[in-house]
């Protein structure tokens, strides 16, 4: 796992410039481009806020308003599972590159992680927008919290590296990983207080338990906290995270580089 | 376009004699066997932390190489040779680092770069301008040292027009010219390149090689294989053989390629002996072999036809070697009209020799029964390649009684240089103004 972190660091020139090229590859041939960075997070709060505020009526548990609270651990989750999912195929859709050249593999996976953040970071001038609104509103959302933020997000990155440098490994040899891994994500999605506030299933104890332990759960409610409530997170969620993004991590790139010397042949 | 004019290569300090560029010690290299049900033990393997290639059972594994052992000096250029599966691109995909070996080790002294196949290492969607800054960087170079050099590389590759361009775009001449322009540019250490300047124009390929004689020079070292026996004896100064991943001879190019070049000849001549057998036996066991390859009244019947070199029945020669065809013919009832003949041809069908016995004056009294008929070529000076055999009797107005066209084939090797079906003895010799540096490639 340190291999990997040196490889990284001794080719950050080229992981930046793979990430704008990706970024770049993905508006290439689309009207709006990049606005379009602006525009997914602006239409996906539109489709949430109708489905579950005029849809299904959720009750918000005083989490108002709700499509506010639904974003701010939306956002960050959209960010974890897709770059998880594309990380896990990142090896396998490039093996042209890693089979027939000489090529630092493990920079695939993290381009995915730093493209996805970036989508993220585009988003939440959206969130914050909406936040500022919301506070206009007379809804006692956001604060200066917010600048914990980027903290948190330093602390997640290394849940998301390990996420997707450990799942590209495992797929190059194991197809199977990219089926079980989507349908994973999505029950963690649920397992996950994103949809619903953590002590609105309180009276739930199974259910709470398994959210309670899921491992993705303090980084959800971390960014809850600090955009949503407007609250800096307790210390037990910062350990938390801490402890997982530390497990993660170590296992992702412990995997990885285990399984490097095979990647060349088997990819 | 003018010739770009290559920026001279910073000269190497010399470095201690004693420290070769690389280093290959015992090097085996095993590949796992894509047996079926065994994914699941694999899983557990990799996640319980065992090696997925080592303590294999002999059973799981297929050797890719087996104790190869060499090492190439500072400014050397190496090469591999061997036929498809031989071991060459696994190799060189060791010593890029790409692979590591099963057991025993590789040292390659300073940074390398390779070009292992076509078009790798290459966005397809994007941009030759943005690939080429992608691929310098992986070759190890800061955005700022391949901008220094891009507009060297855009010259080498004479791609100047198609910067712009996909690379998805591009003909397969010109991944190669933009690959071989970043990876010489980039000033390795180490050069691999498995057979891609093959690709590359008449033109493209001499700007190449002087290149390469550049790199060389500043002291730089070249791995290259090629299936191009004369390109790897022109560049390189030591040669591997590789034969089913194990190292077959080590050493002075000629000779190397030569007793290459000599055991390829002798395994043809084996097929060309299979060929043959397998036709007469069909002949023997009275199956037809097809109108185009026999035909005549058969009144008279070839039975045999073999080639004998010295006194031994083989089908690879080696120019200049004695030669007999010797042919078994039968008449059932007595001729007095015959004539026996043998055409060499190349297997394109262009006419090298041929004669027969009316030619050269032998008039015809009886033939009856069975009979042996021996041609005898004392010295036989084709040039090397293949050529196969027309072996006829038929009446002295050329009526056919057995015709058999590609009765045989043989394949002749030549250690002297020289194109062309015919090698003449030869030698040169030099008076007055003309001095010569040396002569390569002939060993005593």
């Amino acid at each position: 796992m340190f291999r990997v972190a040196a490889q990284l660091f001794r080719y950050r020139g080229l992981l930046a410039t793979l990430t704008s090229r990706e970024l770049k590859a993905r508006y290439r041939g689309s009207v709006l481009g990049f606005l379009w960075s602006l525009a997914n997070p602006l239409l996906l709060l539109a489709v949430y806020t109708f489905v579950f505020s005029v849809v299904f009526k959720a009750r918000s548990q005083g989490a108002d308003p709700y499509a506010l609270f639904l974003v701010s651990g939306l956002f960050p989750w959209i960010w974890t599972s897709a770059s998880t999912l594309e990380g896990a195929m990142s090896l396998v859709a490039n093996s042209g590159l890693i089979r027939k050249a000489v090529f630092p593999a493990e920079l695939l996976p993290l381009v995915a992680v730093l493209s996805n953040l970036v989508h993220f970071l585009f988003a939440l001038p959206i969130v914050i927008t909406a936040l500022v609104a919301g506070r206009l509103l007379g809804f006692p959302v956001g604060g200066v919290s917010i600048l914990v933020l980027p903290l948190i997000i330093l602390i997640h990155l290394p849940l998301v590296a390990g996420l997707a440098l450990g799942f590209s490994a495992l797929t190059v040899h194991f197809k199977d990983v990219r089926d079980l891994l989507a349908n994973l994500l999505t029950l963690m999605f649920f397992l996950t207080p994103i949809l619903f506030p953590l002590a609105s299933i309180r009276h739930l104890a199974p259910v709470w338990w398994a959210v309670r332990l899921n491992p993705f759960t303090p980084y959800i409610l971390a960014y809850q906290e600090t955009l949503f409530w407007g609250r800096i997170p307790e210390p037990m969620l910062w350990v938390q995270m801490g402890a997982v993004s530390l497990v993660a991590w170590s296992f992702g790139a412990g995997l990885f580089e285990r399984l490097r010397e095979t990647l060349v042949e088997a990819a | 376009m003018t010739e770009p004019i290559a920026p001279p290569l910073p000269v190497l300090a010399p470095a201690e004699p004693a420290t070769p560029a690389i280093t290959v010690e015992g090097v085996t290299k095993l590949y796992r066997r894509t047996m079926p049900g065994d994914r699941l033990r694999t899983l557990k393997s990799a996640l319980v932390g065992r090696s997925l290639t080592r303590g294999l059972r002999p059973e799981e594994a297929i050797a890719a190489l087996e104790g190869v052992d060499f090492t190439v000096g500072r400014g050397e250029a190496f090469g591999l040779i061997g036929g498809n599966g031989s071991g060459k691109s696994t190799l060189l995909k060791l010593v890029a680092g790409m692979l590591k070996p099963t057991t025993g080790r590789i040292i390659v002294g300073g940074r390398v770069a390779a070009l292992i196949e076509l078009g790798a290492g290459f966005h397809p969607e994007i941009s030759g301008r943005e690939n080429v800054f992608i691929n310098g960087a992986v070759l190890g170079l800061s955005r700022r040292q391949i901008e220094s050099r891009y507009a060297d590389i855009v010259e080498f590759s004479g791609l100047g027009d198609f910067m712009e361009e996909p690379v998805k775009n591009y003909s397969s001449g010109m991944y190669v010219r933009l690959g071989f322009a970043v990876a010489i540019h980039t000033d390795p250490d180490v050069l691999l390149v498995d057979e891609v300047l093959a690709v590359g124009d008449e033109a493209f390929a001499h700007r190449c090689l002087r290149r390469i004689e550049e790199f060389l020079a500043s002291g730089r070292t070249l791995l290259l294989v090629s299936h191009s026996l004369d390109l790897v004896e022109g560049v390189c100064d030591r040669v591997l053989w590789l034969e089913d991943g194990h190292q077959r001879l080590v050493g002075e190019p000629r000779r190397v390629i030569d007793a290459y070049r000599q055991e390829v000849a002798e395994k043809e001549g084996e097929e060309h002996k299979a060929a043959r057998q397998q036709r007469q036996e069909r002949q023997a066991a009275g199956g037809t072999v097809s109108e185009e390859l026999r035909w005549g009244s058969r009144e008279a019947e070839i039975t045999a036809i073999r080639l004998l070199v010295g006194n031994e029945e083989r089908y690879h020669v080696e120019s200049g070697e004695p030669v007999v065809f010797e042919i078994r013919a039968r008449a059932a009832q007595p001729l007095d009209d015959f004539v026996f003949g043998v055409a060499v041809a190349t297997p394109r069908g262009n006419d090298v020799w041929g004669t027969n016995t009316d030619l050269e004056g032998y008039v015809s009294g009886t033939f009856e029964g069975e009979a042996t008929v021996r041609l005898t070529c004392p010295a036989l000076r084709l040039g090397p390649g293949d050529y196969v055999v027309d072996v006829a009797v038929h009446s002295k107005d050329g009526a056919p009684y057995d015709y058999q066209r590609r009765a045989l084939a043989f394949t002749v090797t030549a250690r002297t240089g020289g194109v062309g079906t015919y090698l003449p003895e030869h030698d040169w010799s030099f008076a007055g103004g003309v001095r010569w540096a040396g002569r390569k490639g002939l060993e005593p």
